[in-house]
């Protein structure tokens, strides 16, 4: 039972995080600048867009050994590009359903809309983020088992 | 059923008067009543052609063939090139003018209805009669029952008992889009659209009997790739789960041949199979038009029609979007409502 418990507190998620340059980004920038404490467990990725996230990018953080994916853009009618997070929300939820589809655990895959404004909230779904991984414990069913 | 005699007729009078280079359509294969796809040129080879239930093959994919070998000629034909097309065939061709894959002009559609017959599943015949298609001399629908006739004589059996799975979900086996179609629009669905996949879900209703069941489906894929081959819509020359497939031209270093990124391993290993697995599907969403080619010929029997047609069913569910039904619209991942799903967003 001890050894478990050493086991849990030892097990720090890993959790990549892409977000987009124009908001989710400045959002992390502002939650750190502001000194919001939240763990350090996110790997931030910047991309130019949430909509240019394609869904191999999330397949391949899995397949290198992330715990869990974050993809992060401006809220729906404020994308830079006026609608790429449009295109996020249908092309990642086709994603999100399928890694669901075949037994993944819904928990690992998340999304959400952080505005440059929202340090706060980019702190709490990192938070909650890494609260639910910890539950899960490591993920493997994607992972590359390579010798 | 349709009229075989008007069949080739239409065939061999495009080859004669010119209006086509070729006809691709399907023959009598070496065995049996099994068919075989066949592309003719002369119109004398129009009285090859047959039309019955085991024309199982989606023949959209040799419009594919036929644009890379021009590609590869240097060759721009200066006629089009005809094909024997059911309602599954059709909404493939569908698909390919959507994403502008060769003009509407390039192709002419001989549309067959499959009425209400569909095609059979080799599986379902062997279970049901011990040999399949290429033991049988003849089959035919009297309107309830198939009537197959083998060595064992004649024998009759209800057509759900050896359709194809997709044929009884099928909701358009009429081809909307053609030049000219034989046969009538009717038809009966005897399964409800997506009964296999429903199925599947009160089965394995816990993400942890998903996953058991996945598991065991994709550790033994053999990465034949035969699934993505027979797929008339994996028509890229590159494709990103096989690095076999990447360019490589004379003046191509070995620094830009080390630099391709490789998303997923060549290895058939539990994890690339899922990587290759998971992309396929995605990248066959709005596009698969279910004709069920790619688990037809999966030596490993995997049930990928599952995976597809779960992204089917988003799309018409959640996206309003139905795949091979319109040339017009935006494909399902360039378009966007304002009410797609938002809460599963944080
Ligand atoms: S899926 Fe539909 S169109 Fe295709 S062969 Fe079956 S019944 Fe015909
Ligand atoms: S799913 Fe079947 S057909 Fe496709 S690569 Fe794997 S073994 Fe081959």
């Amino acid at each position: 039972m001890h050894e478990q418990q050493q086991q849990q507190t030892q097990y720090e998620p890993k959790i990549v995080a892409f977000l987009c340059k124009w908001c989710s980004s400045a959002g992390s920038d502002l939650a750190g600048v502001s000194r919001i404490q939240y763990p350090a467990n996110a790997t931030p990725i910047t991309v130019m867009c949430s909509g240019s996230v394609s869904p191999q990018y999330i397949l391949s953080a899995f397949n290198k050994g992330a715990d869990g994916v974050l993809v992060s853009g401006c809220h729906i009618g404020d994308c830079h590009y006026m609608e790429g997070n449009y295109y996020a929300r249908r092309k990642l939820y086709m994603v999100s359903e399928l890694l669901q589809f075949i037994g993944v655990e819904p928990e690992r895959f998340r999304m959400s809309w952080v505005s440059a404004a929202e340090g706060t909230k980019y702190a709490k779904v990192v938070r909650d983020f890494v609260e639910d991984l910890r539950h899960l414990g490591p993920q493997d069913k994607l992972k590359a088992q390579r010798p | 059923m349709i009229n075989l005699q008007e069949l080739r007729t239409r065939a061999r009078d495009l080859l004669t008067k010119g209006e086509v280079r070729a006809v691709v359509g399907y023959r009598r294969g070496s065995r049996g009543m099994a068919a075989e796809p066949v592309v003719i040129t002369r119109p004398e080879e129009a009285a090859q052609l047959v039309w019955d239930p085991s024309c199982v093959h989606n023949l959209a994919l040799y419009l594919v063939e036929d644009r890379k070998l021009l590609k590869h000629r240097r060759q721009t034909p200066d006629k089009p090139i005809a094909i024997v097309a059911k309602g599954c065939d059709a909404r493939a061709i569908v698909v390919l003018l959507q994403e502008n894959y060769f003009k509407r002009e390039e192709v002419y559609i001989l549309g067959v209805s499959c009425e209400e017959t569909g095609v059979f599943s080799d599986q379902k015949l062997m279970r049901r009669f011990g040999v399949n298609s290429q033991a049988l001399t003849d089959a035919r629908f009297d309107g309830t029952d198939y009537v197959v006739t083998s060595a064992e004589g004649e024998q009759r059996c209800a057509a759900r008992e050896v359709m194809a799975e997709r044929c009884l979900e099928c909701r358009q086996p009429f081809p909307k889009v053609n030049d000219v179609v034989l046969g009538e629009e009717k038809a009966r669905t005897l399964e409800a659209p997506f009964a296999a996949l429903g199925r599947f879900e009160q089965t394995a209703n816990t993400q942890v009997a998903r996953w058991d069941f996945w598991k065991r489906q994709f550790d033994r894929c053999i990465r034949c790739f035969a699934c993505r081959s027979v797929c008339p819509m994996c028509y890229c020359e590159e494709c990103i789960v096989d690095s076999i497939t990447f360019t490589v031209a004379p003046d191509t270093t070995a620094e830009e041949k080390a630099n391709r990124v490789r998303w997923i391993q060549r290895s058939a290993t539990g994890s690339e199979n899922i990587g290759y697995h998971m992309t396929r599907a995605l990248h066959l969403a709005g596009r698969c038009i279910d004709c069920g080619e790619c688990e037809r010929v999966c030596p490993v029997h995997i049930p990928l029609r599952l995976l597809n047609t779960k992204l089917e069913r988003d799309a018409r569910e959640k996206f309003g979007y139905e795949p091979g039904a319109s040339i017009e619209v935006a494909s399902l991942v360039s378009s966007f409502r304002d009410d797609d799903p938002n809460d599963f967003i944080r």
